[in-house]
């Protein structure tokens, strides 16, 4: 049992089910792991999400390798992409997980050279598909390609994809994408078949700071509110969320997005977009306004025909 | 065109890792002109086929990219 600095006893929270598992070499798979790694027994039916807070990453990008390795990904951008200690660029059909690394800059633009104490200049934020609770991708699959999960995740179906990319355009977050080699669409499946497994999600299991977290997604919409309570009580005015139910975030019909952010600034500053919206909004305006068009063009044309006579 | 000849061990999706008779894993990508399937990898996983896969490198990746995949062997 871990001793502290003052010589008292601390007391570490142990799952009563860990004690079954001493050893190292196991038999097989435990059933229900995520109830030891991070209290949360996958059910279906239920609705599961991550909650990401940025202020707890260190830019480690366990979460991008867990990614990939989990999920046999391809590292690829293979060069220097000058952007710090960014190697992936953004996510791609190959990145799932992106670390985002973003110096902040002073009022006039530039780097600040002088800082609280203990304070970084650096903002780090690990960005994932959103999962949105009205999927816009989801929308747009013409092929049924793209379902929700009985985890309530929005995933692509490999041998229904046809290629097309619809979803592509149709995701306001940029997080869809086409894979040229083998011509379909990719995302992140939030572990689909982990979480048919009972185990937590890659990314958030190898996340040593928890700035990822897994589970339900109203005890995790709970835990943020807490959060930023806590942190704005902390001096951290900034602190706010990005994608709780009708929030920033999740504008525009969205809903909310079952892997949302607690972030300190704008979301712009994460490339992030400040007010995504739903493409399906925008097709009842867009036939309206091609019918009064045509309606337009047609009593020019009758206009000038009855002219002529 | 190079050939690698192992055993397909973990699937996910149309990727595959193969493992080749002197003990190295390689990542391969199903290419979408290939005349397999990706449903049909997760066989050959579970029955821990010998298979040849003539592949070309991916481009700006660190993988390959699995033109034709043949079995080696009638166990799958």
């Amino acid at each position: 049992m871990p001793v502290t600095a003052e010589g008292s006893v601390q007391t570490v929270h142990v799952h009563p089910r860990a004690r079954d598992y001493p050893g190292s070499f196991l038999d097989g798979v435990i059933p229900q792991e995520a109830e030891l790694t991070c209290g949360t027994r996958i059910e279906p039916g239920k609705s599961y999400g991550f909650f990401t807070d940025t202020t707890l990453c260190i830019g480690c990008k366990a979460c991008e390798v867990a990614c990939k390795e989990w999920n046999a990904l391809p590292a690829d951008q293979i060069g220097f992409t000058g952007m710090s200690y960014d190697n992936t660029g953004g996510l791609s059909a190959n990145t799932w997980r992106h670390v985002a690394f973003i110096e902040k800059r002073g009022p006039t633009g530039t780097r600040q050279t002088d800082q609280a104490a203990f304070q970084s200049g650096w903002l780090m934020m690990s960005d994932v598909c959103k999962h949105c609770h009205n999927a816009p991708c989801l929308e747009a699959c013409p092929t049924g390609a793209l379902f929700r999960t009985e985890f309530d995740t929005v995933v692509v179906q490999q041998d229904i994809c046809n290629g097309c990319g619809y979803c592509v355009p149709a995701c306001p977050f940029g997080v869809v994408d086409l894979n040229p080699l083998d011509g379909k669409a990719h995302k992140c499946t939030l572990c689909y078949d982990r979480l048919k497994g009972g185990l937590e999600p890659a990314c958030a299991k190898a996340c040593p700071t928890d700035s990822i977290q897994f589970g339900e997604v109203p005890v995790l919409q709970a835990r943020a509110e807490a959060r930023v309570e806590q942190l704005q009580q902390l001096g951290v005015a900034g602190a706010h969320l990005y994608g709780a139910p009708e929030g920033e975030g999740a504008t525009g019909g969205l809903g909310h997005l079952n892997a949302f952010f607690l972030l300190t600034e704008r979301p712009e500053t994460y490339g992030l977009p400040p007010a995504p919206t739903r493409p399906a909004n925008r097709v009842a305006p867009g036939l309206l306004a091609g019918l009064a068009t045509m309606a337009g063009l047609a009593v020019t044309a009758l206009a000038l025909l009855g002219g002529r006579r | 065109m190079q050939t690698l000849e192992g055993i397909v061990t973990v699937v996910q999706e149309g990727r595959f890792l193969l493992t080749t008779d002197d003990g190295r894993t390689q990542l391969l990508v199903l290419s979408y002109a290939a005349a397999a399937e990706p449903a049909q990898l997760a066989a050959l996983q579970r029955a821990q086929s010998r298979v040849r896969v003539a592949c070309t490198p991916a481009p700006d990746q660190i993988g390959w990219v699995a033109r034709r995949v043949d079995l080696l062997d009638a166990a799958a």
